[in-house]
């Protein structure tokens, strides 16, 4: 038999949560606990699988997904063109900067009941909703890019040729790449959020809907079934996101690599001075 | 004038020459000029003080000097980065106003865009002068080829040592054959082979492409392996203490007595101790 080290993540990984869903299972069925207010994880399943046969559940994942993707796409837009705006132009950022910095510091979550006496429990609020949220750290993200772009690099473009509009979109908007995706990707997890929020808040469809539709018919299992597909959506939309920005920016990648390499340098040789101190030490 | 101290080595006329003494043929011509630093808190530096230097088409001048004595200063007043407080800086006729494809440079530290490859980042000066796709291309190759890089072209910067990043910085600025090829203590950073070697390639490309090249560094030896002049600043504030015309046979060899009289000389005019 192959010798199988206990000691590798994916090992570890997958007893965790085999031990996790056997536990649950046990319990579920033990009869401490109410088996209609906690489903075994072999009954959440066969409900899955039944929403999907029935074709429900893809048609509220579409629903969520699309609304996900048009406000994300809103937001991180507008926050990419603010940010840049305010980033060039100091006497717009005196301008506009105190007051998108107060509405920054409202959690978005509180504009959900606003957004729906505003726009109807329709599309426009789920929508509104998501890229209100996603629009700040995207906001935020671009305008340090783009401010503190390496001047260095603004010299060199400067020295080739590159001015006006050529500066902007072949040195500066490059070179904040790094920033500006950093807050996109922090933004997919809040424009999740904000999607849940605005479809618990009311919906004809969607994953959010889903969950608060089982609430009321006491199907626990359709809440677990509607709770695991979006963490997989969640899961899904990151390793999408990483890959295409691996596909599009290989550089990015590339000097993430060289970060990680260096900081793994560094440690090793703290590791080895602590070493060698520790051993000269009588 | 004192008596010329090695045969190879001629003495210019007077090293702080009048701004109206420059001769008007001359590629680069720095009219007393001068920089103050301010901050904002008000407090002044006088970085460099009224320099006057004429620099002739083909030349490889090296600016020698201590640390703080004004060099990337002088060096980025003729990029057109810095504005000169007082004088002006006029370059191939026209008054400096700003930077210009004109005016080729290459940093101390690593410049390359990390989001284009070495091919994209030698063809970006064309690019913006709005060249061909193909007259990039060829140009690209040739000057890849120049630099001994033709094999790195599609790498990105990140993927490249110190010296391959600094050669690709080289081909980049003479992708919009500059008439002039500004270097800032470009070597500094690199152990003494690769350093052997890139001053090597520089000399050949100087050869070939007959630029005329400013070249800022504060080693002795580098100043003396690569320069057909030797101009030494002195800080506090900067302004120039020798000007020396350097005529030693190439390859100039570390233990010929040219060269070791040229660096004791050199090395008193920076006023440091010949212990290293
Ligand atoms: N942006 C600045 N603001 C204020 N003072 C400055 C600034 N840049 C340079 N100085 C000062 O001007 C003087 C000359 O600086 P400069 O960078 O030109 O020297 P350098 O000869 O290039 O030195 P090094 O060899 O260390 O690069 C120094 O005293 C420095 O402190
Ligand atoms: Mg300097």
């Amino acid at each position: 038999m192959a010798r199988v080290s206990f000691d590798q993540p994916a090992v570890l990984g997958a007893l965790g949560a085999g031990g996790f869903l056997l536990a649950w299972e046990a319990l579920s069925r033990s009869g401490l606990v109410s088996p209609i207010m906690l489903p075994a994880p072999s009954v959440v399943l066969q409900s899955g699988v039944a929403l999907v046969q029935s074709g429900e559940l893809v048609d509220h994942v579409l629903a969520s997904l699309w609304r996900a993707a048009l406000g994300f796409l809103a937001g991180a837009s507008l926050g990419i063109a603010l940010g840049v705006a305010l980033a060039r132009s100091p006497r717009l950022h005196g301008l506009l900067n105190p007051l998108v910095q107060t509405f920054r510091a409202i959690p978005s979550l509180a504009f959900v009941p606003l957004a729906i006496f505003w726009f109807g429990i329709g599309e426009t609020s789920k929508i509104f909703l998501i890229a209100w949220g996603v629009f700040f750290p995207v906001w935020v993200n671009t305008f340090i890019g783009v401010r503190d772009v390496s001047p260095i690099l603004a010299r060199a473009g400067a020295s080739l040729g590159a001015t006006g509009w050529r500066m902007l979109a072949f040195v500066v908007l490059p070179g904040a790449l790094p920033f500006i995706i950093a807050g996109l990707k922090i933004s997919l997890s809040i424009a999740m959020v904000l999607l849940v929020a605005a479809e618990l808040a009311g919906a004809v469809y969607g994953v959010g809907y889903l969950i608060q539709l089982s609430q009321q018919v006491f199907r626990v299992d359709q809440m677990f079934v509607g709770l695991a597909t979006l963490g997989l959506m969640g899961f899904a939309a990151d390793l999408a996101f990483d890959r295409a920005v691996r596909w599009l920016f290989p550089w990015i990648c590339a000097r993430a690599g060289d970060a990680r390499r260096d900081a793994a340098l560094r440690r090793e040789r703290r590791r080895v001075g602590a070493w060698t101190q520790e051993s000269f030490t009588p | 004038m004192s008596a010329a101290s090695s045969a190879a080595v001629i003495e210019r006329p007077t090293p702080s020459a009048a701004a109206q003494d420059l001769p008007a043929s001359a590629l680069i011509r720095c009219e007393a000029v001068g920089h103050v630093y301010r901050s904002t808190l008000g407090d002044e530096t006088q970085a460099l003080a009224s320099v006057s230097l004429a620099v002739a088409d083909g030349e490889f001048l090296c600016l020698l000097g201590p640390s703080g004595c004004g060099k990337t200063t002088l060096l980025n007043m003729i990029a057109g980065f810095v504005t000169p407080t007082s004088g002006r800086i006029v370059v191939g006729g026209r008054s400096v106003e700003g930077p210009s494809p004109d005016r080729g440079l290459v940093f101390q530290d690593y410049s390359l865009f990390p989001w284009l490859t070495v091919a994209g980042n030698v063809a970006f000066g064309p690019r913006m002068a709005g060249q061909s796709a193909a007259n990039r291309k060829t140009l690209t190759a040739e000057l890849l080829e120049l630099v001994g890089l033709g094999a790195a072209a599609d790498r990105y910067p990140s993927e490249l040592s110190g010296g391959m990043q600094q050669r690709v910085a080289i081909a980049r600025a003479l992708a919009t054959d500059p008439a002039v090829l500004l270097m800032d203590e470009p070597f500094a950073a690199l152990d003494a082979m690769t350093r052997g070697a890139l001053q090597r390639q520089l000399l050949e490309i100087h050869e070939r492409k007959r630029k005329t090249i400013v070249f800022v560094t504060h080693n002795i030896a580098e100043a003396i392996a690569l320069g057909t002049r030797i101009v030494v600043l002195t800080p506090h504030p900067g302004r120039i203490a020798e000007d020396i015309r350097v005529d030693l046979p190439r390859p100039r060899r570390r233990t010929s007595n040219g060269f070791n009289t040229l660096y004791e000389r050199l090395a008193a005019a920076i006023g440091v101790d010949m212990a290293d």
